[in-house]
């Protein structure tokens, strides 16, 4: 009994102090963000007891270029993930329900699969000539066209796992009333996999809102930078506001933490690329 | 297309077509933006010169074996990959058998737990500059009230500290995966080959060895293949905290090969240098699916 006592303290000291470390930095950047300048290099440093100010955020998302970037950040992760999601979900539904000749079907997926295996600097000096021979460096379309493609092989790969849980008679059934094979999907196995797809999507724009080095590569102005450079080309300058830094960062990374509260349940699952069922 | 009608059982030839006109878009796309890249970037790889002087050659591979830069930077990734890896591997591990049991507060404590490894890269950036500031910092400026010198706790701006400290940014980053997906490996561990042990009154130890483990090998193997892979390609968050400085201390390869290309023009070197960088990660990540295919064989 005192054996299971000790243990049980422990375990929740343990899960304790992971909390803190975890979260306690991340806090901290969002207290500067709401301090003033007097405040947020006191010592000893003030974790709670100070006067906020939004003073930081007007500046960044007001008179500075962060409301562009946010913008652009905001018209990329949408557009990229519809295109994804538009086109993976119905490679997927290929993929799952039908049988192709010659185990193409299993061939096709691992090769879809295996574009995502390689890493990004392989692909992006590439693609860094590719953009600038077709004179689309420095464009939000670069950048749609880049995350569509960076996204694909997820959408097929989750949805395929969604789209393998559905039973094939309900489908069946369907076609035996009169659907065509896409009229199923429509009206059928889409309003069934619709958390799945749900789930995928906020993935897709988790990817592409995160994305950070085809971003820094392709963009050079404020014209097409999104959030995540336009913060990274002010924080490696030597005259670095910490107040709008953190502000931006802050803003950057609040959707973020929506999505991935969002998609909680799902969460495993997609990290792992659906190897893991959680 | 003329294989379609082979072994099929579909009936018009419209249905017969559909799967590879559903198909179409998404290979198409990825043949033009991830296959034909690649192309491209061996033809860049095997050239040296420009324009009308570019002339086919072998140059920019020989070269990489005499350049100090590189070598040092594939050998701060692999030291990079093989000490983060281990912290996030064991405290993941660890913290997951801990608490694989119904707790208070699970769910709150796996919640927070996910911040960090949702971040984009950039915030964990400006977190961690912010904390680790010698002057000014959390972490400082903590150990300071409690009364300690931090004088020599310069962390980003000495190279052996800056090592260490992006180690431990990425440690902290992703142990909280390596936990989450351990976690959920543990979760489908049916119950009765425990039962089965404390009958035969097993140890803690003896439990964990030859039941925890082995069955837990699988969600171990995705997992390692999954960190190792994003380890070896590390680029964002060394980018956002040290530039690969102070000096090059903390550049990898990534890092390395996107300063050939993009601070100084050097296409072909640079594509040569991530054509070993692939290779790498493939050999490394084919090792570990040889071992899931015997797991799911055996």
């Amino acid at each position: 009994m005192r054996k299971d006592f000790v243990t049980r303290i422990l375990r929740y000291a343990l899960a304790l102090a992971a909390v803190v470390v975890a979260v306690a930095p991340v806090y901290w950047m969002m207290t500067i963000s709401l301090k003033k300048e007097i405040d947020q290099f006191s010592m000893p440093p003030k974790w709670v007891a100070f006067n906020p100010t939004l003073a930081h955020y007007a500046d960044a998302f007001g008179t500075r270029s962060f409301g562009q970037y946010l913008l652009t950040s905001v018209i990329v992760s949408l557009l990229a993930t519809a295109c994804a999601m538009l086109l993976g979900t119905l490679a997927a539904y290929a993929l799952s329900h039908f049988r192709l000749p010659r185990r193409l079907d299993k061939h096709f997926a691992l090769w879809i699969l295996s574009t995502r295996m390689f890493p990004p600097i392989v692909t992006v000096i590439p693609l860094f000539l590719m953009m600038r021979d077709v004179r689309l460096l420095d464009t939000r379309l670069s950048l749609v066209i880049v995350y569509t493609a960076f996204n694909l092989p997820f959408v097929v790969w989750m949805m395929r796992g969604f789209f393998g849980e559905i039973p094939r008679e309900l489908e069946e059934a369907a076609r035996v009333d009169g659907d065509s094979r896409l009229g199923a999907l429509w009206r059928v196995v889409l309003p069934l996999v619709a958390p799945g797809l749900a789930a995928t999507a906020v993935f897709c724009l988790i990817i592409s809102w995160n994305e950070f080095l085809f971003a820094l590569v392709l963009t050079q102005t404020d014209a097409a930078m999104t959030l995540p450079v336009g913060i990274a080309g002010r924080v490696t300058q030597y005259e670095i506001k910490w107040g709008v830094m953190s502000a931006a960062a802050t803003v950057a990374m609040m959707p973020i933490l929506v999505f991935a509260l969002a998609v909680q349940r799902y969460l495993v699952r997609g990290l792992s690329l659906g190897a893991v069922k959680g | 297309m003329q294989r379609l009608h082979g072994n099929n059982s579909f009936s018009s030839g419209g249905e017969r077509a559909l799967p590879f006109l559903l198909l179409a878009p998404t290979l198409l796309v990825l043949l033009a933006l991830s296959i034909y890249p690649l192309v491209y970037a061996v033809r860049v790889s095997l050239q040296t010169g420009t324009g009308a002087g570019a002339r086919w050659s072998l140059d920019n591979f020989t070269r990489l074996f005499s350049d100090g830069f590189f070598l040092s930077a594939l050998l701060h990734t692999l030291v990079y990959a093989v000490v983060a890896l281990s912290f996030e591997f064991l405290l993941g591990l660890l913290l997951a058998v801990l608490l694989n049991q119904e707790m208070r507060g699970r769910s709150v404590f796996r919640a927070a737990l996910l911040v960090p490894m949702m971040l984009p890269s950039v915030v964990v950036g400006v977190v961690w500059r912010l904390a680790l500031n010698p002057n000014f910092g959390a972490i400082n400026g903590t150990l300071k009230s409690l009364g300690l010198n931090t004088e020599s706790l310069t962390w980003t701006a000495s190279p052996r500290l800056a090592f260490l400290s992006v180690i431990a940014v990425d440690v902290w980053q992703w142990m909280p995966f390596v936990f989450l997906i351990l976690l959920a490996g543990l979760q489908a561990i049916p119950q009765e080959p425990y039962e089965a042990a404390r009958i035969d009154g097993s140890s803690t130890w003896q439990t964990f060895r030859y039941i925890t483990l082995p069955l837990l090998k699988p969600a171990i193997l995705i997992v390692l293949l999954l960190r190792t892979m994003d380890l070896l390609r590390v680029f964002d968050q060394i980018f956002i905290l040290t530039e690969g400085g102070p000096g090059f201390a903390t550049e990898t390869i990534s890092l390395y090969i996107y300063r050939a290309a993009f601070r100084f023009g050097n296409f072909g070197y640079a594509a040569a240098m991530s054509f070993v960088l692939l290779i790498v990660t493939n050999a490394i990540s084919l090792v570990y699916i040889r071992l899931l295919q015997k797991q799911e064989t055996a």
